[in-house]
């Protein structure tokens, strides 16, 4: 077929090509393309050597593993059984939910991470997750869709199923927190967790059912077991009707959207210094590299008497070792079981050298004449008057190179240093570009909500009573987050209560005890294995929740009431299975 | 004959390529100066080949795909990057034509044969332009590919033998043989 020949065709405009260009679409492509790659590289397990070894280990580690048991088993059953009471007090799960029947439903969403994503919650608490925020184990990023699991705990009742404990340590005090709303994030892919990526934010606004401006954020870290000091709660605003809040938010994103401020900001903080972090480590690496590194000195080596040496005329390009020395001689090696004199008697017509089988050490010698081929290992050597000289030029050689050595490794020293002082600096560039990103958020958040009062107070009346506040919390890792108030522990009167179940007139060891402070809504977990003590304030208004086999017991506050007015510590309990297996009964129980 | 400024960089220019190719192969959102800097370039060079403006800009994606994935096994020879790209679409384009042989087609602008022309000395008149066309058209591919680089597209012979994997000397001789060919040619029509 004949090829085409157009001379003078019409160019494709630059708009054209520019209206092609997608940068984004071809990362993502990249993308897609890596986690393919990454998918097949799984596949090891089609190779057959691979899988038939894993199998084979897997059973003889099983086998060990089983005949380890069975004999450390027999040591320890005696002693197992005298420590099991301990042990499964010491074991006892930091969060442990009271009741298997009602618990918080985790809510499960999925987010294409391609995409801004807003999870709107059903209790109108907002999610918001930036395009590509999540990376696996490993630091890649993740592509594709991702599950974030979602519960929130916004009344004391849910503060009880939750069994995530209330109490806080700062600075040698107790506290026990009263709560606007605790919510519990996670996400995962395919079953395997991921993570928030470094310099991302996820953006929870919780819609708290307490509208006072006394509480702070906290994050639970369910490795030391301890609620962590976050910073100042963040109020947004307060709602008042889902449809305005949902119309005010809209036009609020698009007032920060629009913030060149801001977007200024964002870009900063995400893209430009990062990359500048990644440039001076790149620069450094660099520099390092192009230090001069040096030739470390060539050893010279005396000929022994009794071994026969060769002299080849010619260049040693390819080796400089061989070139670092004058009248260079080739010793033959010991193991050439192949030398007699006769070879040096043949006029050998080419000869070649090549790296022998030390490198740098000894070389191969292939000698040819004709049809006549001999190949000798031979070791580089110098007579002894060559020699001494050789070794005077080596020391001198060496002393040079040590000082190149030094000079070196304190250049490599300061390029790091500089570079660490480089990074530090933009690090440092980011945290306060960071803060100043969200003062400015801030800032325009609260200059939005004061233009707006004037068209809240006009549909105030008209409203609903849903008084909701807006809690905001930036969240740079998955767990468990509080907007909480600690209050010190009560003083007051101190008793050891004993549970009477109203029914049967019988006492009751629970599994679970709750004091519920209604003036604080506040919730006390007690510890129900050991004997305990409790305090409260006389004019307190409180009421116990109690869990035993699944079951709900409660002493209301009037039966709490009774009980102290009495001076008494035997409280009554109402035992109410109905209301054991429904979260809404169950709160109604709660009187809250 | 001019040669084309885009494809001749300062050191500092190699440098600064070379520090972004670096910082893409750790991150490759970092990759986005060097596809805006060379994507039309590429496109206009695979579109000087073929005969389709979509199939074009389907192959300038996938050579950028192709450089994108490859990027870790880049390695600097003193040529700008772009070399290593158009070696990538060369190579791309050649896969096409495997099996759409019809998508392939030369375009040349008329100033183009002017200088090719002129390399053999001779004035250009428009008589010699089927002589030109006849000549290209018979050339084989490697070749073809050789006088579209240099005078096409006005590279110089360094990059011209990056592009093609051959050495410079061998970029320069098949030139010289086409161009004594093409002096043959004309000098027959004269007489």
């Amino acid at each position: 077929m004949s090829i085409k020949f157009n001379i003078d065709r019409p160019k494709i405009s630059d708009q054209e090509i520019n209206k092609n260009k997608n940068f984004n679409e071809l990362v993502e492509q990249f993308k897609q393309h890596s986690l393919k790659k990454a998918n097949a590289d799984k596949s090891w397990w089609k190779n057959k050597i691979i899988r038939y070894s894993t199998i084979i280990l897997g059973i003889t580690v099983i086998c060990s593993v089983s005949y380890l048991s069975i004999i450390n088993n027999q040591k320890n059953k005696r002693q197992a059984i005298s420590t099991n009471q301990s042990i499964k007090t010491k074991n006892k799960a930091f969060i442990q939910t009271p009741s298997k029947k009602i618990t918080i439903p985790n809510t499960k969403y999925k987010v294409n991470t391609n995409k801004n994503t807003t999870i709107l919650h059903t209790s109108n608490t907002k999610i918001k997750i930036p395009k590509n925020s999540f990376v696996d184990k490993n630091g890649k990023d993740i592509i594709g869709d991702v599950t974030i699991e979602y519960k929130e705990m916004l009344d004391i009742g849910d503060v009880i199923l939750s069994g995530i404990p209330m109490h806080y340590d700062s600075l040698g005090h107790s506290f026990n927190f009263e709560s606007a709303g605790m919510f519990n994030i996670k996400g995962h892919q395919n079953n395997e967790p991921v993570f928030i990526k470094q310099n991302k934010k996820i953006e929870i606004e919780l819609c708290s059912k307490n509208n006072e401006d006394i509480f702070n954020q906290y994050y639970l870290d369910t490795v030391s077991k301890k609620w962590n000091y976050l910073r100042k709660d963040i109020i947004i605003k307060n709602q008042l009707s889902h449809s305005i809040q949902n119309k005010n938010e809209i036009k609020l994103n698009e007032i920060l959207s629009q913030s060149k401020k801001l977007n200024t900001l964002k870009k900063e903080i995400t893209i430009e210094i990062p990359q500048k972090i990644d440039s001076v480590n790149l620069v450094c690496n660099k520099s390092i590299d192009k230090l001069s590194k040096g030739q470390i000195p060539y050893i010279p080596i005396k000929s022994s008497p009794d071994k026969p040496t060769f002299k080849i005329d010619g260049s040693f390009d390819e080796f400089p070792e061989l070139m670092a020395f004058k009248n260079i001689l080739f010793e033959v090696g010991a193991e050439n079981k192949n030398y007699s004199k006769e070879i040096h008697e043949v006029t050998w017509s080419n000869l070649k050298i090549k790296q022998g089988t030390i490198k740098g050490k000894n070389y191969l010698l292939e000698l040819s004449y004709r049809n006549k081929k001999e190949k000798l290992i031979v070791y580089p050597v110098l007579n002894e008057t060559d020699y001494k000289i050789a070794q005077i030029q080596y020391e001198n050689q060496l002393i040079t190179y040590q000082k190149l050595l030094d000079k070196r490794l304190a250049d490599e020293q300061r390029l790091i240093k500089e570079m660490e002082t480089k990074q530090k600096f933009y690090l440092a560039e980011i945290k306060k570009k960071e803060a100043a990103y969200n003062a400015e958020k801030l800032k325009l958040i609260e200059r939005y909500n004061l233009e707006d009062q004037n068209e809240l107070a006009n549909n105030f009346k008209s409203l609903s009573n849903v008084n909701r506040t807006t809690r905001l919390f930036q969240i740079s890792q998955f767990g468990i987050y509080n907007s909480d108030c600690p209050h010190a522990n009560s003083k007051g009167i101190e008793i050891k209560p004993i549970f009477i179940i109203n029914e049967t007139k019988k006492s009751l060891k629970p599994d679970y005890i709750y004091l519920i402070n209604h003036d604080n809504k506040m919730v006390y977990g007690l510890n129900a294995i050991e004997a305990t003590k409790l305090n409260y304030e006389p004019n307190g208004n409180y009421s116990f929740c109690i869990f035993h086999k699944n079951i709900l017991f409660i002493c209301s506050k009037n039966a709490f009431n009774e009980t102290i007015d009495k001076n008494n510590c035997q409280f009554i309990l109402q035992s109410l299975p109905k209301m054991s297996e429904n979260i809404i009964e169950f709160k109604k129980a709660l009187e809250i | 004959m001019n040669i084309n400024k885009d494809f001749h960089h300062t050191n500092e220019q190699l440098n600064d390529e070379l520090i972004i190719i670096e910082a893409a192969k750790l991150n490759p959102n970092h990759f986005a100066p060097l596809y805006e800097k060379y994507y039309k370039k590429i496109f206009n060079y695979v579109y000087q080949r073929i005969d389709c403006k979509d199939t074009s800009f389907d192959i300038t994606s996938q050579i950028f795909l192709k450089a994108l994935i490859n990027l870790p096994k880049y390695q600097f020879k003193g040529v700008p990057f772009a070399s290593w790209l158009y070696r990538i679409a060369y190579n791309e384009i050649m896969q096409e034509f495997k099996s759409k042989k019809d998508l392939q087609t030369i375009n040349a602008d008329i100033s183009d044969l002017r200088n090719i022309c002129e390399e053999t000395n001779e004035l250009f008149f428009e008589e010699y332009l089927p002589i030109i066309k006849k000549l290209i058209l018979e050339l084989n591919q490697k070749d073809l590919e050789i006088i579209e680089l240099r005078f096409f597209e006005k590279k110089g012979f360094k990059e011209i033998a990056e592009i093609l994997e051959i050495s410079e000397v061998n970029a320069k001789v098949r030139v010289y043989r086409i161009i004594e060919k093409l002096k043959k040619s004309i000098s027959k029509i004269k007489v």
